[in-house]
C-alpha cells in the first residue's frame, strides 16, 4: 500500500471518528452550569474539533503528495494474513485470559492461556516444555504475588458452583 | 547533624532504608506493580516504628522505585514506572542492539546522579524554591503543562500531524471518567467502572506491552535474527562514556529538580522533557530512538532528579505533587512531623536524618542495581517467544493488581489493540501516553484558572512564568519544524 493513500483513508477515517466523538460529546456531556466556568463538555468538544482538523490535514496531505508525486511513492508493507492471525489470537487470548481469571479464578485460567498461547500461537508441540512453562509459571506468580506480596488474586466464581 | 548522623545510621535504620530500597527497585521494575503501591502496602507496617527508620523505609521505596522503572523499560519495552517511559524510547533499542547492560548501567549512574543533585539542590534551596512554587497558580501550570505537552514534536518521528494525532487520542482516553470538578460521568455510557477513568499504569501496560508481546510472537519461527542476542553481559558505561554527558546530566538534573518542585507535574514530564533537551541539543539528534545512551541517562537523571524536587513544596508546604509523596505525606503525619515552616525548627534532627537516609537509599539503589544488573541481564536469555508468555501473564497480573479489577485486564486488552492498530497505521505511541499523563492536569488547570478569573482569558496570559512557558513552547514547536524543513532540503 502507497504511504499516501494510507494517509488520505487515515485522514478521512479520523475526521469521520472527531465528527463521531463531537456528536457523543453534545449528547452524554452536559455543558456549563454557571457563566464563565468551561464545564465539562468544553474540553472534549475542542479535542474533538483539533481531531477533525488533523484527520483533514492528513487527508489533505495524502490527497496533495498524490496530485504532485515525482518520485516514486513510498511503499508500506501491509500486514500479512499470520500477522493478523497473531494479533486477533493474542487480543482474544487477552480477552479470554480475563474473563477465566473472573470466573475459574488465577490458579486455573493461567495454565490454560498460557497453554493456548504455547500450542495456538506459537505453534509449539513440545507438551512437556508448555506443560512445564504453564505449571512453572503459574506456581512462581502464585508464590510471588500471593505468598509474598500478599496481593489478592481472583479466586473465581465457578468454584462456588461445585 | 552529628545526632542526625546517629540516628541514620542505627541499625534499624540502616535496615529499613535498605528494604525500602530493594522493595521500591523491585515494584519499580516489575509492569504494573507501582512504588505508589508498595508505599501504600508498607505504610501499616511503620505504625510501630520510630519515626526515622519508618520514613526511612518509605523514603527507600520513593528512591529504588523511581530508579527502578528504567530496568523493565529497557530490557522489556515496557516502563515499570510512568516516569520511565522516555527511557523505553532509547534503552530498550540499545537493549534490542547489544548494549542491556550499558543502557541499565548508565541509567543506575544517571539516577544515582539525578537523586543526589536534587538533595543538594533541596538542602540548599529548601525555603526559597518553595516560596517561588507556591505562587504558581492554575494559569501558570496550565502554561507549564502545555510546555511539556510541546515535546509531542520531537516524539513525532516522521510525522508532527500523526504526532499530534496521538497526543489528542491521548487526551481523549483521559477524558472518559467522572469529571472531578462538576462531579459529571463524561462518556461511561452507565458503566460503573468506567467513572473511574482509563487507569493510566493499565493504558500504558496495554499500549507498551501488547503490541511488542505481538511483535514476540510474530518473531517466533521466522528464522530471523532473535532482536535480543544471547550472551549479553553486563557492562557499565566508560568514563569517558559519562565524562561526555556529565553537562547534559547537570542540566537534565535541574530539569527535573525545577519541574519536581512544581506540584502536580512529577517524573514523566520531566523525563520527556529531559529526552526532548537532550535529542534537541545534541549533535547526534539523528540517533535518538535507535539506541544513543544520552537518550537513557537524560530521562533516568530527570526522573530521579523530581525525588528532591518533590520533597520541596512536600516538606516546606504540605503539598504533595504525585500519589507517591501523598503516601510519604500520610507517613509524616503518622509519625508527628508536621510539614511547614515549624518542622525546621522542631525536627530539624530528624529532617537532616531523612537527607541522610536518601543518601543511603541512593548507595544502596546503585549497589544492589550494579550487582543486580548481571541477573536482569539475563532475563534476555530467556528466549524471547517464552518471555513473551511470561509478559502476557504480567500485563494482566500487573493491570488487575492496580484496582483488583477484572475489568482493568478487559481495559488494558482493548489499549493493547489499540496500541498495535496506531502503530500499524504509523502513529506513533509514546504520544498517546503523553497526553493521557498530562491530560488532566492541563483541564483541571485550564478550568479552575477560569472560574477563578469568572470566564476572562486573559488570566492566561497575564503572568510572567506564563508568558516565559508560552515562549519555551513557542520555541519548542518552531525549532522542530525548522528542523523538519531543514531536513527535507538536505
Amino acid at each position: 500500500m502507497r504511504l499516501d493513500r494510507l494517509d488520505r483513508w487515515l485522514g478521512i477515517g479520523l475526521a469521520a471518528l472527531a465528527l463521531a466523538w463531537l456528536g457523543l460529546a453534545f449528547a452524554y456531556i452536559p455543558g456549563a452550569r454557571g457563566e464563565g466556568e468551561p464545564g465539562p463538555r468544553a474540553f472534549p468538544i475542542l479535542l474533538g474539533v483539533l481531531l477533525f482538523v488533523l484527520g483533514v490535514m492528513l487527508a489533505a496531505a495524502g490527497f496533495g503528495s498524490a496530485r504532485r508525486r515525482a518520485a516514486p511513492a513510498q511503499e508500506i508493507e501491509p500486514p500479512t494474513r499470520r500477522e493478523a492471525a497473531v494479533a486477533a489470537g493474542t487480543f482474544g487470548l487477552l480477552m479470554l485470559y480475563a474473563f477465566l481469571l473472573e470466573k475459574a479464578g488465577f490458579v486455573a485460567a493461567t495454565p490454560v492461556v498460557i497453554l493456548l498461547a504455547m500450542r495456538g500461537l506459537l505453534g509449539l508441540r513440545a507438551w512437556l516444555l508448555n506443560l512445564s512453562m504453564a505449571g512453572g509459571v503459574t506456581a512462581v506468580c502464585w508464590l510471588v504475588f500471593v505468598v509474598l506480596l500478599e496481593t489478592p488474586l481472583p479466586r473465581g466464581s465457578w468454584w462456588w458452583l461445585l | 547533624m552529628v545526632a542526625a548522623l546517629i540516628a541514620a545510621l542505627q541499625p534499624e535504620a540502616i535496615a529499613a532504608t535498605a528494604l525500602g530500597s530493594v522493595l521500591g527497585l523491585f515494584f519499580g521494575a516489575i509492569p504494573g506493580l507501582t512504588f505508589s503501591m508498595a508505599l501504600a502496602l508498607m505504610l501499616p507496617f511503620t505504625f510501630g516504628m520510630p519515626a526515622v527508620p519508618a520514613m526511612a523505609l518509605l523514603l527507600g521505596i520513593y528512591v529504588g522505585g523511581m530508579t527502578g522503572g528504567s530496568v523493565s523499560a529497557i530490557l522489556l519495552g515496557i516502563p515499570g514506572t510512568p516516569s520511565a517511559a522516555a527511557t523505553v524510547l532509547d534503552g530498550h533499542p540499545m537493549a534490542r542492539n547489544g548494549q542491556a547492560g550499558v543502557a541499565l548501567g548508565a541509567a543506575v549512574i544517571a539516577s544515582a546522579f539525578g537523586g543526589l543533585f536534587s538533595l543538594a539542590v533541596m538542602m540548599m534551596l529548601l525555603e526559597q524554591v518553595s516560596a517561588l512554587a507556591i505562587r504558581f497558580g492554575p494559569a501558570e501550570i496550565f502554561a507549564l503543562v502545555l510546555f511539556g505537552l510541546s515535546t509531542i514534536c520531537g516524539l513525532a518521528e516522521r510525522s508532527m500531524v500523526r504526532g499530534l494525532v496521538a497526543g489528542v487520542l491521548g487526551l481523549m482516553l483521559m477524558i472518559v471518567g467522572l469529571d472531578e470538578l462538576d462531579g459529571v460521568a463524561r462518556l461511561t455510557f452507565g458503566t460503573v467502572q468506567l467513572q473511574q477513568g482509563v487507569n493510566l499504569l493499565v493504558a500504558m501496560i496495554g499500549l507498551f506491552a501488547v503490541p511488542h508481546v505481538i511483535a514476540m510472537f510474530l518473531d517466533h519461527g521466522r528464522g530471523e535474527p532473535r532482536r535480543v542476542p544471547h550472551g549479553v553481559r553486563a557492562r557499565l558505561p566508560s568514563l569517558a562514556q559519562l565524562r561526555q554527558r556529565l553537562w547534559l546530566m547537570v542540566r537534565c538534573a535541574g530539569i527535573g529538580t525545577g519541574i519536581g518542585a512544581i506540584p502536580g507535574t512529577g517524573g514523566p514530564i520531566a523525563a520527556f522533557l529531559a529526552y526532548d533537551h537532550a535529542r534537541r541539543f545534541s549533535r547526534r539528534g539523528e540517533r535518538f530512538g535507535e539506541g544513543e545512551l544520552s537518550g537513557v541517562v537524560a530521562p533516568e537523571t530527570a526522573n530521579n532528579a523530581v525525588t528532591g524536587g518533590a520533597m520541596i513544596p512536600l516538606l516546606s508546604l504540605g503539598i504533595p505533587g504525585d500519589p507517591a509523596t501523598a503516601v510519604i505525606l500520610g507517613g509524616l503525619l503518622i509519625h508527628g512531623l508536621q510539614p511547614g515552616p515549624m518542622l525546621f525548627s522542631t525536627h530539624i534532627e530528624t529532617i537532616y536524618a531523612l537527607y541522610m537516609a536518601i543518601v543511603l537509599a541512593y548507595a544502596v539503589v546503585l549497589a544492589v542495581q550494579l550487582w543486580g544488573i548481571r541477573v536482569f541481564v539475563r532475563v534476555l536469555e530467556v528466549p524471547p517467544h517464552l518471555l513473551a508468555v511470561c509478559i502476557v501473564v504480567l500485563c494482566v497480573l500487573g493491570s488487575y493488581a492496580i484496582r483488583n479489577s477484572t475489568f482493568d485486564v478487559y481495559l488494558m486488552g482493548v489499549m493493547g489493540l489499540l496500541g498495535y492498530l496506531l502503530l500499524r497505521l504509523r502513529i506513533p505511541i509514546a504520544p498517546v501516553v503523553l497526553g493521557l499523563v498530562l491530560g488532566e492536569t492541563l483541564e483541571r488547570q485550564y478550568r479552575t484558572a477560569l472560574i477563578l478569573s469568572e470566564g476572562d482569558h486573559r488570566i492566561f496570559v497575564d503572568s510572567g512564568p506564563a508568558l516565559f512557558f508560552y515562549a519555551l513552547t513557542a520555541l519548542t514547536v518552531g525549532l522542530h519544524l525548522l528542523s523538519v524543513r531543514h531536513a527535507r532540503r538536505r
